[in-house]
């Protein structure tokens, strides 16, 4: 969905990552503050949205969560198709999970809107003790990829709220020269890239 | 009009050829008066009595049987009996009263009403089509339905007057066109609103000079038989059927109709599509129509339509009239013994089956008549050979595991695709079920057989490996069976039909899907074109449901219910579509009404969880089915899960998780 008027703007953002990394536990946290020690895993996807009220405009996130096992990726483009943000979660403890974060990165950059905000998230950074993948370097990874980077733990809530927020704070703003009548309403989040190029 | 034999309804053939001289007279008759030597109870009293009421066993309209339909009164009783004419006694006019010749007596003889008890019939529908013949489908309190009755020379109105005169019978107040027959047992009936009981009256009362010779393009082609010329075109003689005032409706015509003659739906489908289709604000081509006495009524419906913002459920009235039975207890171990024989076969596997589908299996005896159900032993088996038989499926059992166990850390450092497979099922089963005691708790003996098991399936399958949802599949069979090797073996039964849902390039799934928006688009049209104009056909919202059999979506308890009554296949192999078809259409009404995206859609699917009534979505599931019969069954493409797979060498592709990027994007 698009944006109507300059404050109200829709934006539909994809949670993608390696099975057990944490994607249905962020959005859960975010959208109901709950986290769940053994959250089932996500059949298929969910879909949940949440209205974020920022000081120049209020953003609802329409956020699908996906099934993280490679068998259920031909699925995938079904959900990131159109959307205008991306949140590629890893597990810290979990080599593997962050080189499958990379690939999803490389998809999306190749396959995904190219105006895409797309938030690399290192979560379950309480398991301090059992990090396998360092900051620095999923920091780097995701500097030379022209993404933001925060490691995140939903299950004590770090930087949960702060990952979405950012995202909502970098969505393109509608442009009000490009509809004098704020009333053109689109369906399809590609268009709102087009026509929206500013990047807050 | 005397009768002579009237009393002797053992030989109705005979008789029927006895009167033949009879019939040009009888069969225009206007009226319903009773005739013959009329009696109190314990005499016979022919009531009502029509020639040349003929049921298609076929779609084709030339193959027809045709016969008399007589309402006989004995006593307060009434019954209702068809009687087909032995071939070369069809009448006085052969081409037009059909050519029994075609049909062996055999078949005549299937197809006979003989004496049924009104106290029998749930309903009689009433289809008074613009075009053709009507007919009338009588449902009988079981739910099944006799094939469609046309009546060919009318008089169906003075049919249901006649019964009114004899019998309780009230117009539904959710269908001008269904009338219930003494029935007011069913809990069901007390939820219907209320009850026009004064509609008979007002059918026989009104009048109404409508023509038939109103022609629609549309029905014409939907129609579809090529031998269907006296139905297309010809113009028909007046017909003095108030009833038409209020049945001009633009509805569906689709009939319940037991096992033995569910072709007859086929034609009356595609009125169904076709009808459906004008119900959701298509206008009804009418550019044929000769009279515009004929028009105007269609013309005034169209209108109404137009102003109502949700098209109405085509099947609601029927499905809610026609529901599955009643659901029953449980199985318990008595019962459970009468069906074994001495050595412990099972005698009648299908009666086994039913008792299964319409009640399921107490906890207790689970254990045991899973194992049959889901494959692992076969119905004829007996007690001794089934002890062997796990025992040597024991023994199999633990060379399968050990293949795993004895990869050395050592090995497993150069075994990425062992150490990636035990990784995403460790990944998973400490996230099945937990919340169930069985399940939960530090280091629990369960969860780590639940590991056990899959990563010995996913080296017994190797090819399709482990899959998300798999452990969802297990975790009750597990509880169930109890025992490891067991609870393998029925796993591993289950997969073989299963399996291809985890396909890497989704093709069961796709399947499965294809197949579910072909049901909903022949039991609920408007349904299927709101999801068709939504963009919403590829039915990935009913995913979930799918994958796993509503594992996600009930809770413990009723899983285990809906997967052994599923795995009858009792009434269809694919009867978790038909389940999928009763949800939608109970909340068919709320998803064209807000007008839902895929988004919205999928999101209120999903939340459903929990919140869906088993024992009711199985009961309309069941009247789905029945209703869909064959033409449901033709929905759905062979080697769809849960058939069994069609016999190819390479069952699953090459199972790689790391080939990421491999797979094409839909």
């Amino acid at each position: 969905m698009a944006t109507a008027g300059n404050s109200n703007i829709n934006a539909k953002l994809v949670l993608l990552g390696d099975m057990g990394a944490g994607k249905s536990s962020l959005v859960l946290r975010f959208v109901k503050g709950q986290f769940l020690e053994f959250q089932e895993s996500t059949i298929g996807a969910a879909f949940f949205s949440q209205t974020l009220a920022l000081s120049d405009a209020t953003v609802k996130l329409e956020i699908w969560d996906t099934a993280g096992q490679e068998r259920y990726h031909s699925l995938a483009p079904m959900y990131y198709r159109g959307a205008s943000a991306a949140i590629i979660a890893y597990d810290i403890t979990n080599t593997e999970s962050f080189e499958r974060a990379k690939k999803w990165v490389d998809e999306l950059q190749k396959q995904g809107n190219p105006n895409m905000v797309t938030a690399l998230a290192g979560n379950k950074a309480d398991l301090e003790e059992n990090r396998k993948v360092a900051a620095e370097e999923a920091k780097a990874y995701a500097e030379v990829n022209g993404l933001f980077f925060m490691e995140t733990s939903a299950k004590t809530a770090v930087n949960v709220n702060d990952i979405f927020y950012e995202i909502a704070r970098r969505l393109p703003r509608a442009q009000p020269a490009q509809n004098p009548g704020g009333m053109i309403l689109t369906n399809t989040p590609s268009e709102i890239a087009q026509s929206s190029n500013c990047c807050s | 009009m005397q009768e002579p034999d009237h009393h002797d309804l053992s030989d109705d053939s005979d008789y029927a050829a006895s009167q033949q001289q009879g019939l040009g007279k009888s069969t225009f008759r206007s009226d319903s008066g009773k005739f013959g030597a009329g009696g109190d109870g314990g005499v016979w009293e022919v009531v009502y009595f029509r020639e040349n009421v003929a049921i298609h066993p076929t779609q084709y309209s030339s193959e027809r049987i045709s016969g008399r339909l007589r309402l006989i009164k004995q006593g307060d009783a009434l019954f209702m009996t068809w009687i087909p004419y032995k071939a070369g006694q069809s009448g006085v006019d052969p081409a037009r009263y059909g050519e029994n010749s075609s049909l062996s007596e055999k078949d005549q003889n299937l197809y006979t009403i003989r004496d049924l008890p009104l106290e029998d019939v749930h309903s009689i529908r009433r289809h008074t089509p613009a075009l053709g013949w009507q007919y009338i489908i009588v449902v009988l309190l079981s739910g099944l339905a006799y094939p469609p009755l046309y009546f060919y020379n009318s008089g169906v109105r003075e049919f249901l007057s006649t019964i009114k005169q004899h019998a309780f019978i009230a117009r539904s107040s959710d269908d001008a066109n269904v009338f219930l027959v003494n029935n007011f047992q069913d809990p069901l009936q007390k939820t219907l609103s209320s009850l026009e009981l004064h509609g008979v009256a007002s059918i026989a009362n009104a009048t109404s000079h409508i023509s038939f010779g109103s022609v629609s393009s549309n029905q014409d082609i939907n129609r579809g038989s090529s031998s269907n010329s006296e139905y297309s075109g010809k113009p028909r003689k007046r017909i003095q059927d108030p009833a038409r005032d209020i049945s001009i409706q633009v509805l569906e015509k689709f009939s319940l109709v037991t096992k033995f003659a569910r072709e007859t739906t086929t034609q009356l489908f595609r009125e169904s599509q076709n009808n459906g289709f004008n119900n959701y604000g298509k206008i009804q081509k009418n550019e044929d129509a000769p009279s515009k006495s004929s028009v105007a009524p269609d013309h005034k419906i169209e209108a109404n339509i137009h102003n109502v913002p949700v098209p109405t459920d085509p099947l609601k009235n029927e499905l809610s009239l026609i529901w599955g039975k009643p659901r029953k207890l449980p199985m318990g171990l008595e019962e459970w013994n009468i069906f074994l024989d001495p050595e412990g076969r099972i005698m009648d596997p299908v009666a086994l089956k039913k008792r299964i589908f319409y009640g399921g299996v107490q906890n207790g005896l689970r254990k045991e008549v899973w194992k049959f159900l889901l494959g692992y032993f076969s119905y004829n088996s007996t007690y001794a050979e089934r002890e062997y038989l796990s025992s040597v499926k024991k023994k199999n059992y633990e060379t399968i595991k050990f293949q795993w166990q004895s990869i050395s850390p050592d090995q497993a450092k150069m075994f990425t695709k062992f150490r990636e497979r035990k990784g995403l099922i460790e990944k998973d089963v400490v996230r099945t079920d937990r919340s169930m005691s069985f399940y939960d708790g530090d280091e629990n003996k369960n969860v780590e057989l639940l590991r056990d098991v899959l990563l010995t399936y996913s080296f017994y399958n190797f090819d399709l490996g482990y899959c998300q949802g798999m452990s969802d599949f297990l975790s009750p069979i597990l509880f169930v069976i109890e025992d490891e090797s067991e609870s393998f073996w029925c796993f591993a039964a289950l997969m073989q039909r299963l399996g291809s849902n985890f396909n890497r390039d989704q093709s069961g799934m796709h399947a499965q899907l294809f197949a579910l928006s072909k049901l909903v688009e022949i039991l609920d049209c408007p349904l299927h074109n709101y999801l068709k104009q939504a963009d919403c056909l590829n039915y990935f919202f009913c995913f979930r449901w799918i994958l796993i059999q509503f594992k996600r979506e009930f809770e413990y308890d009723q899983i285990m219910l809906l997967w052994e009554v599923l795995w009858t296949h009792y009434f269809s192999e694919h009867f978790h579509l038909y389940i999928c078809v009763a949800i939608l259409k109970k909340y068919r009404q709320k998803i064209i009404g807000e007008q839902m995206d895929f988004d919205t859609l999928l999101k209120f699917i999903n939340e459903l969880s929990c919140g869906i009534d088993l024992d009711e979505t199985i009961r309309d599931a069941e009247a789905l089915c029945n209703c869909a019969g064959e033409n449901g069954e033709a929905c759905i493409p062979p080697g769809t899960p849960p058939s069994l797979p069609i016999e190819t060498p390479m069952m699953y592709q090459q199972d790689d998780e790391d080939d990421f990027g491999k797979s094409g994007c839909i």
